[in-house]
């Protein structure tokens, strides 16, 4: 018999945010006003206070120019100033005042064509002068994790910006900590500065415990951003500041679940699916009183109903969907019961608002466009029959939707998929990549096949690219097009998005000069690795090769939020 | 989004009022007198360079030329009315001359290899998808490989630990052969598993001369038989899907040089050209 491998089970701090905190750092840390006041006693003997700021905290220096957070980077930690200046931009950085070379627009015509004779034989040829090219003002210091961004004449750059000046004790960072979304502004070390980097999951427990600490980020969440969040949502969008901001007071916020979903997804697949959705926080249980509409702030969430025993995903949802509308809307129009007609399931961690019904009712219903709202709703009791195979409410075979849940595709905004029983596999698709990024594929035509839909090795440009989570130097982010994009000069080659990304979708490779020769760091003679990956065509005119290259109309770069289009390219006949 | 069947319909129906069009043109031509072929000739050039232009929009796929995917669509349905065009233009009779003969039949082969590429191209997909694991073709040897090695290294490891000789001697004969290379190629395009049938019978029927651990040994061989099985059926379907291209284009570098010709000495000696 096999003797199978055994380990320690793998545990929440085994890698800790700042391995070299010590004693005095984590003391340091909770003498600061913000976490000086939080009451140790409430944290359970298994959480206690000071192991979280030990193992959710570092503290990082930064020295004068420092960029400590780029506008658009995506955020999974908040920072609190320990001593220093910083200065916020609020009037908005270009991409290349940072160093990026990414492409704003597609290439002309005539620099498309040029790709015909002028695209290199080799693989991953780069040409490294211009890496070193346009960016007077901008340098890069440290390797790896700790590589940082730092502008060379921060008064030149400061002065042709406006800022805000933040000092000892100021936070900066937790909107996007919070929604683990893109950072709204870009923050500079004007002097040398020392702050602590509070990780999400950190955050996210202090929060959950300490109502002074919960008051005092909510608070700052309420100020710089829960209007703001509501006055962007299209059922929102027609009322004043007033009536925004008297909702704004009474919504809630609130996180459900512990686990990052992207870290767990694949140990639980092939689970039983019963225990799969038992470790899922239900966030609404189906038949419960509705007392708000649910608007997900961030991460996913799985829409189930009951079925005998079990319980039947028909649906999910993602960030700023909302939850509920239909029943209040029904509600309202015929006085039907509020109660959920579907659960809500946290996969993974879910950050949503919770706008009170009353509200709901009395400010946005009256008003609202009434093509926000759903379309009449059969009365309870006569809901078409649950037919076992199919989901009625996404117009997918119910094995589809689990498929699509259970491989997290749900996460995709231009998830490639390909039709198998149209694909020829003539790789027309494979050839037009290539062809279009320096004869270098950028994906591999492979992936799980369910139903005759294959789920293909390509970046799905995420609704939450966790891959964009601990990048140093803000090589990844997401282009103005909406696609996640790498700038390949700013690239260091660290592995920290390749190894995030849960579908492996992430290529590191060795690149080359033009004559085929690998290209070495100076110092030690390794190659010199680039993160590579789809790249959705930005900078081609038409759109993604790939999609456009298919003869067979077999492959679809597919928006999963854009659940009509899915039913409708699936049941294609 | 437009549902295949009724593009097809909207295409289909395109398609005939081009043809209805195209045979007024014809017939009129007739009714005064002229000599059709001309029109009917220049007609099929022109559809020709489109239907060849289709290859040049493959290796533009950076330019935003419309999508290979309606291009294909004019491809096919463009390709039909030729049929009836070339038709219209040659008469319903053998050709006349060698280079006429020539051009017929590399039309006639175009048309033939066109018909075949696009029957496997709607068909073999979904075969391939339902018999087992889809293989990239260019991996296909490598897995193949794979496989002939753990077998072989079962097939020693069984004289090692059984100390019988039967595997291997099985091995030997059967199914290092059928490891070897990619085997029933042309029963895979017939639909036919009997080889396979056939091999793992033989395979079973060791059983009764094996002890337990013997008989777990003929398992795991015979899930890698019908692995390799897999890996033929996909060799040799895969292996028609690319290949009859290398039929179609040559064939159409061919006919562009004949009908040029064609028309150099059509205008050459014809005396009443219009």
């Amino acid at each position: 018999m096999v003797e199978s491998t055994a380990i320690a089970r793998p545990q929440r701090w085994d890698r800790p945010f700042g391995p070299d905190m010590t004693d005095i750092d984590v003391a340091e840390v909770l003498d600061q006003p913000l976490f000086r006041d939080i009451d140790p006693s409430q944290f359970p003997d298994s959480l206690p206070l000071r192991d979280i700021i030990r193992n959710d905290t570092r503290v990082r220096h930064f020295s004068r120019g420092d960029v400590i957070v780029r506008e658009g980077d995506y955020g999974n930690s908040m920072f609190v100033i320990m001593r220093g200046r910083v200065r916020v931009i609020t009037d908005g950085v270009d991409d290349a005042e940072l160093g990026r070379r990414t492409r704003a627009k597609p290439r002309s015509w005539l620099q498309a064509l040029r790709q015909l004779w002028a695209n290199p034989r080799q693989p991953e040829v780069r040409d490294v002068t211009a890496y070193f090219s346009g960016t007077r003002n901008l340098d890069l210091r440290g390797e790896a994790d700790d590589a940082r961004t730092y502008l060379e004449d921060v008064d030149a750059f400061l002065s042709q910006h406006e800022t805000v000046l933040l000092e000892d004790g100021a936070a900066f960072g937790e909107i996007a900590a919070l929604a683990r979304s893109t950072r709204t502004a870009t923050a500079i070390a004007e002097t040398d500065t020392q702050v602590i980097e509070l990780r999400w999951q950190g955050l996210r427990d202090i929060r959950r415990r300490d109502a002074g600490f919960r008051g005092h980020i909510d608070g700052l969440y309420r100020e710089r951003s829960l209007a703001q969040h509501l006055r962007e949502a299209p059922l929102f969008a027609h009322l004043d500041d007033a009536t925004i901001n008297e909702i704004a007071r009474h919504t809630s916020f609130e996180t459900h679940g512990a686990s990052e979903w992207f870290r767990d997804f694949r140990k639980v697949k092939g689970d039983d699916p019963t225990a799969v959705l038992g470790q899922e926080p239900v966030v609404a249980e189906q038949g419960h009183y509705l007392d708000g509409l649910i608007m997900i702030r961030s991460g996913f969430a799985r829409i189930s109903e009951r079925l005998d025993q079990g319980q039947r995903t028909t649906g999910y949802a993602a960030r700023n969907d909302v939850f509920g509308l239909e029943e209040i809307v029904q509600h309202w129009r015929e006085d039907a019961p509020l109660t959920f007609r579907r659960s809500l399931r946290a996969i993974g961690s879910l950050d949503i608002l919770r706008v009170p019904t009353t509200l709901v009712e009395q400010y946005v219903l009256p008003n609202v466009p009434a093509k926000l709202l759903p379309a009449a709703t059969p009365a309870r009791g006569e809901e078409a029959p649950a037919w076992l195979e199919q989901c009625t409410d996404l117009g997918l075979r119910q094995s589809l939707v689990d498929f699509f849940v259970d491989e997290r595709t749900i996460n995709g905004r231009a998830t490639m998929l390909i039709d198998t029983d149209r694909c020829t596999a003539c790789d027309e698709c494979v050839r037009a990549c290539a062809a279009a990024h320096d004869n270098n594929p950028r994906f591999k035509r492979h992936g799980p096949i369910h139903d005759g839909k294959q789920v293909t090795n390509a970046c799905m440009h995420c609704a939450d690219p966790v891959c964009l989570i601990g990048c140093p130097t803000g090589a990844i982010h997401r282009h103005e097009s909406g696609a996640v994009v790498i700038d390949d000069a700013t690239c260091i080659g660290c592995a920290t998005c390749a190894n995030a990304c849960p579908y492996d979708n992430i290529t590191m490779v060795e690149i080359r000069d033009s004559k085929g020769e690998f290209i070495v760091d100076q110092q030690s003679g390794q190659p010199i690795v680039k993160a590579t990956k789809c790249d959705l065509c930005h900078e081609q005119l038409g759109g993604p090769a790939c999609e456009r290259a298919c003869p067979h109309d077999a492959l679809i770069r597919m928006d999963m939020h854009d659940h009509r289009g899915l039913a409708d390219w699936v049941n294609r006949k | 989004m437009t549902t295949l069947a009724a593009r097809r319909l909207r295409n289909g129906a395109v398609t005939l009022v081009a043809l209805a069009v195209v045979a007024a043109a014809v017939y009129l031509q007739f009714l005064a007198l002229r000599d059709t072929s001309f029109l009917t000739g220049w007609l099929l050039v022109i559809a020709f360079v489109v239907l060849a232009a289709y290859n040049l929009r493959k290796k533009l796929p950076f330019l935003p030329l419309a999508r290979s995917a309606s291009w294909m669509q004019l491809h096919l349905w463009l390709g039909l009315l030729t049929v009836a065009l070339f038709f219209m233009h040659t008469g319903l009779r053998w050709p006349n001359g060698a280079l006429e003969t020539l051009l017929w039949l590399l039309f006639v082969g175009l048309l033939v290899t066109g018909v075949f590429g696009i029957a496997i191209s709607r068909l073999a997909p979904r075969g391939l998808t339902d018999h087992g694991e889809r293989i990239l073709f260019e991996r296909i040897p490598v897995f193949r490989a794979q496989l002939a090695d753990e077998v072989e290294a079962l097939a020693t490891t069984s004289v090692q630990e059984l100390g019988s000789g039967t595997i291997a001697s099985f091995y030997s004969r059967r199914l290092q052969p059928f490891f070897a290379r990619p085997r029933n190629v042309a029963h895979h395009l017939c639909g036919s598993g009997a080889p396979v049938h056939r091999l793992r019978r033989e395979l079973r029927g060791l059983e009764r001369y094996l002890s337990d651990r013997g008989r777990e040994m003929l398992d795991e061989i015979e899930s890698r038989v019908v692995a390799k099985d897999n890996l033929d059926y996909q060799y040799a379907w895969q292996g028609l899907l690319k290949g009859w291209l290398f039929a179609h284009i040559p064939l159409t570098y061919a006919a562009a040089v004949v009908a040029a010709v064609h028309v150099v000495v059509v205008y050459a000696f014809a005396s009443a050209a219009p």
